[in-house]
């Protein structure tokens, strides 16, 4: 079990996201992963997918699954070793759970935002989130239609769902921890006869302000919801 | 998100273990552990220390702040102050719990380190409740919150968050006109 190390190589080239991280040990890598994992559960939007993140994971419980199937039973280390990836696992599917919930909740402006990405941006869903979006998009449609919708008069038998669902809520708060520091952070003002002002975010301090503010910086990894 | 959560995070944390088999270095995904040698204190995360010591295979070494006189001094502190002071573990609470819970035996003076954490997390819960109060009845759109641990957000991010939502809307209703709170989350 010891080329556990080793095998992170044979995973690296497909994780040339950034330009910046050719090469990840693989604890970065699940260190990265957590990242997202909390990012996502706390921004009130979906955010970018981090699919490289998620297959170079996939690759690493595969291969130390693989090496455990050779081991035998009742082997110390061979116990540890699932206790770690049972928790790798836990992580990765809340991550993936999270998105899907996203995905089912926002579907319509999901789909929109996919649809209005210019060429080379990089794409918010995996292949496969949106093959799910876009499925659970047409069930929702054909369902309204066969349970409602066919039965109304023929100038209210579309619905637009764009309007019909509603957006994530961007003005929401949030909690971060500031992992590279920030200055000049417009803040706005919650009335009008308070006055907007800015602030700095130093490195490892805590905050909570609203979304919309610092979601940049959020995409970036400057700063981490908490 | 769910306290449990916030545990598992805690439980990345490391500590020492004095281990009573030997056992090779482990290559983990996360990084390497060990070698365990009887006797020798090892570092190891919590989730390890618990599993083994539940099996019985080694000893757990509280943290070094996890110390009956550490920690009256803390409360003292704390309840001086009326902002909130650093805390010895960023997982102070859930680590508590955890190794009061499992290895109690291991922990000298282990009731009073659980009544002296109890009462430093009551203070400073008091406290955040009181500036959430000031936060909201001042209309503010940012608050610096150093120092505050997870969980100790997430006793409060639920409601408090919420609340601001639920404001922000009617807020947002009572300008004509202004289309912000139409489409939003319920």
């Amino acid at each position: 079990m010891s080329d556990a190390d080793a095998l992170f190589d044979d995973g690296s080239d497909a994780n040339q996201d950034d330009s910046q991280e050719d090469v990840m040990t693989p604890a970065e890598l699940i260190a990265k992963l957590e990242e997202a994992w909390l990012n996502e559960k706390f921004s009130p939007e979906l955010l970018e997918n981090k699919s490289e993140v998620v297959e170079c994971v996939m690759e690493q419980l595969t291969h130390m699954e693989a090496n455990l199937q050779r081991v035998k039973k009742g082997d110390a280390k061979a116990s540890v070793h699932r206790m770690e990836i049972d928790r790798i696992r836990f992580v990765l599917s809340s991550y993936l759970r999270s998105r899907l919930q996203k995905i089912e909740k926002f579907f319509p402006h999901v789909l929109e935002r996919e649809k209005s990405r210019g060429e080379g941006d990089p794409s918010l869903l995996s292949p496969e989130e949106f093959a799910f979006a876009k499925e659970y998009y047409a069930n929702t449609e054909t369902y309204l239609k066969a349970v409602a919708l066919k039965r109304m008069p023929p100038n209210l038998q579309t619905v637009d769902m764009l309007k019909a669902v509603p957006e994530p809520c961007l003005d929401s708060f949030v909690f971060l921890r500031v992992k590279e520091r920030q200055e000049n952070i417009l803040v706005e003002p919650e009335t009008d006869d308070q006055r907007e002002y800015v602030v700095d975010l130093e490195e490892g301090s805590q905050h909570l302000m609203r979304y919309r503010t610092i979601a940049p910086l959020v995409s970036s990894g400057a700063v981490q919801l908490i | 998100m769910d306290p449990s959560e916030v545990e598992f995070l805690a439980e990345k944390e490391t500590v020492k273990i004095i281990p009573n088999f030997s056992l090779d270095k482990i290559y983990l995904i996360g990084g390497d552990l060990g070698p365990f040698n009887p006797g020798l204190p090892v570092d190891v995360p919590v989730w390890l220390a618990l599993n083994l010591k539940q099996r019985q295979k080694c000893r757990i070494v509280p943290p070094e702040w996890m110390d009956v006189e550490k920690l009256e001094d803390m409360r003292e502190l704390e309840r001086k102050e009326d902002t909130f002071t650093p805390v010895p573990s960023p997982y102070y609470m859930e680590l508590t719990k955890l190794l009061l819970n499992h290895a109690s035996d291991n922990i000298p003076k282990a009731d009073e380190i659980r009544t002296l954490v109890k009462d430093i997390w009551d203070t400073r819960i008091a406290k955040l409740r009181l500036s959430a109060d000031s936060f909201i009845s001042q209309q503010e759109a940012h608050a610096k919150l150093d120092n505050l641990t997870l969980m100790e957000i997430n006793t409060i991010r639920a409601f408090l968050l919420d609340s601001l939502n639920c404001m922000y809307k009617l807020r947002s209703n009572l300008q004509p006109g202004s289309s912000k709170g139409q489409f939003t989350d319920y």
